[in-house]
């Protein structure tokens, strides 16, 4: 798989009826494009840096060679190009996602409209070939009247708030869109590859009156399916959603995302727990279709064996630090052993949720506050609310070198709220 | 905005300072120009803990034997309502909750280094915000001071504790890391103004650190 990717300004119009917006696009558009890969793809990307400032492509929760993650130590010039070679691992079909990662700059490249959905397939997918998939990338914005993003002084109040919360933006995207129309037949199933490419926003996602399937994770799918009416999704989480047209033809439902309190009180924003819509599901008026049949298992989850963890390493999240300590590049704050395997366990240590981000390699969360996970799955990233803990289970099994891990709210990343793994 | 908590502190830089608080008792002497030992740190973290009214707030009155002990809020009536909450509800209303000193992990100070919290105490910093590094300067942005600072919620009066020497604040993180027992107990966030208190806790509001040198025109030589 070859393509190019270029990181370049334009001016799209994200609003709908409004002016355009003066944004970063890959390839020109927001979000970017869609990279659609299999399992044991050789992947080259043959990357141009057009912006003014120095980038990075960070291929989000992909299991590659440090040199190619896309990390702050791989930042690429104003100007410049750089190949992405890495190969996509066997049993990491799933949802991921690229996005900048250059030092301190992140959430503003971001927030200006660079990131994108990878697919990775499996060419033995359990799941029926005949369901629709849809890919959902939700983001969210904040605009000027007159199309520019609102991206306030960040020593101004407003930029304080938007550095403890994360920018939030009242303007949701599914797609880079406002508010879309999806159809689903009657009886129909479809597959939803949900990311959440927001700085800040925790997406609690539900449509009302009726339940959902949830099949996967940020790595793919479950062993089973687990029926749910709502689903929290955090930064930078993905899921793999089942849902069924149970509305007669001709019907509309609406997918929204219900309250969710992450936030210290200081700076909770007044509509906090306004429910919000993300998109109308529109039942089609044709037939209803008939029922299909699942696997009872889709895939076999081989647990990571605790018995084998060399070490138990406590990182703790304090508000916008990491075990008491802002990012330094030139630091390494965690040393392993290629090869083994260990236990993370995450403490938040502050009043506020926190999403943890690994890069470079899947985990298995164990436990929260030592209660276990009711099913294992695959993570790269996950939240950990407020003086809460998670237990996490990580094998190394290749690629040394510098990793990142951090806070996934993407102003608390620039901040310095991550911390440098070293593999050796 | 509460104003018990713009307490006066009297006297010069190196001279122990006067507060206005319960049962204070005259400092011990500070030993013979020697590092005290740990047990004796510890043991004087306890005294200045008990002669300054922690567990007043923070559980347990004045007895280190109390259940309880500093471990924070653990009923409504502990929390410190600011503003006016009752008269006009539609008003800013801000309740600040006592939090749990014993060095329970997640809960409680466990997690924090003891100079995280000698920088609550002498700057007033929210020791799960401000990183773990010697602060030397009371400037935003210099030597260290967070450029944003966030502060303390009040009634917490480190404007007034602040003025205690370095050794009485180490010794006071000493006590609370080393002296007590973690307990388990969570309490919520305090709440405040989106700049952490930043406005009210000026120069011109609770006078510099060190305090102005003696006398002022307010005292006599």
């Amino acid at each position: 798989m070859e393509v190019s990717l270029t990181a370049a300004p334009a001016r799209l119009a994200l609003m709908p009826g409004g002016p355009a917006t003066d944004v970063f696009a890959y390839n020109g558009s927001v979000p970017g494009p869609t990279l659609v890969v299999r399992e044991g793809d050789r992947v080259i990307i043959h990357f141009h840096n057009g912006l003014s400032e120095p980038t990075t492509i960070h291929w989000h929760g992909v299991h590659l060679p440090a040199d190619a993650d896309g990390s702050p130590l791989y930042a690429i010039a104003p100007g410049a190009s750089h190949d992405y070679v890495f190969t996509i691992g066997a049993g990491t079909a799933g949802t991921y996602w690229y996005h900048p990662h250059p030092d301190g700059r992140s959430g503003y490249q971001i927030t200006k409209g660079l990131y994108g959905a990878i697919i990775v397939r499996d060419p033995h997918d359990p799941l029926p070939a005949t369901l629709t998939e849809k890919l959902l990338v939700l983001s969210d914005n904040r605009f000027h009247p007159d199309g520019s993003l609102d991206l306030p002084d960040p020593d101004s109040p407003a930029g304080r708030v938007d550095m403890e919360n994360g920018r939030e933006g009242d303007v949701l995207l599914v797609n880079g869109q406002v508010m879309p129309t999806l159809t689903i037949r009657a009886g129909e199933v479809q597959r939803w590859r949900i990311v959440n490419a927001s700085a800040a926003r925790v997406y609690r996602l539900t449509i009302p009156s009726q339940t959902f399937l949830h099949v996967g994770n940020d790595g793919g799918l479950f062993e089973r399916p687990v029926e749910l009416s709502e689903i929290v999704l955090a930064n930078s989480e993905r899921v793999e959603l089942l849902v069924r047209g149970s509305g007669a033809p001709g019907s509309q439902a609406t997918l929204q995302t219900l309250a969710y309190d992450r936030y210290i009180p200081q700076t909770r924003p007044a509509d906090w727990n306004r429910t919000r819509d993300v998109l109308t599901l529109r039942t089609a008026t044709t037939p209803p279709l008939a029922p299909v049949t699942l696997p009872a298992r889709l895939r076999i989850v081989p647990p990571l064996d605790t018995a084998r963890a060399v070490a138990t390493r406590v990182i703790s999240l304090g508000q916008g630090l990491i075990n008491g300590k802002t990012m330094d590049m030139t630091r390494v704050d965690v040393s392993a052993r290629l090869g083994t395997t260990e236990i993370w366990e995450i403490e938040n240590l502050v009043g506020m949720d926190h999403p943890f981000h690994l890069h470079g390699f899947h985990f298995q969360v164990l436990d929260r506050n030592g209660v276990p996970v009711p099913y294992r799955s695959w993570k790269d990233t996950i939240n950990v609310p407020r003086h809460e803990t998670v237990r996490f289970i990580v094998a190394f099994d290749d690629y040394p070198g510098k990793w990142m891990f951090h806070c996934h709210i993407l102003t608390h990343e620039d901040e310095g709220m991550m911390g440098i793994l070293e593999l050796k | 905005m509460t104003r018990w908590l713009r307490l006066t502190s009297a006297g010069a830089v190196s001279v122990v300072v006067v507060l206005s608080v319960a049962a204070f008792a005259a400092a011990p002497a500070r030993g013979r120009g020697t590092v005290p030992a740990a047990a004796d740190t510890v043991l004087r973290g306890r005294f200045l803990v008990i002669s300054h009214a922690c567990g007043d707030c923070h559980g347990g009155a004045n007895n280190p034997a109390a259940t309880g002990w500093l471990v924070g809020m653990t009923t409504p009536q502990q929390e410190f309502k600011i503003g006016p909450c009752a008269a006009a509800p539609q008003d800013v209303c801000f309740k600040t909750r006592p939090r749990n000193l014993t060095p329970d992990n997640l809960t409680g100070l466990g997690r924090f280094s003891e100079r995280q919290i000698f920088n609550a105490l002498r700057y007033g910093l929210r020791p799960g915000e401000t990183p773990d590094v010697e602060i030397t300067s009371g400037t935003p942005g210099q030597g260290n001071f967070p450029a944003h600072p966030k502060y303390l919620a009040p009634p917490m009066p480190w404007p007034s504790w602040r003025h205690m020497p370095d050794a009485d604040l180490w010794a006071i993180a000493a006590y609370l890391k080393r002296g007590l027992k973690p307990v388990k107990n969570k309490v919520e966030d305090s709440e405040g103004p989106p700049d952490f208190w930043a406005s009210e806790y000026t120069d011109a509001k609770i006078g510099t650190y060190p305090a102005p040198a003696f006398p002022t025109a307010m005292e006599n030589r």
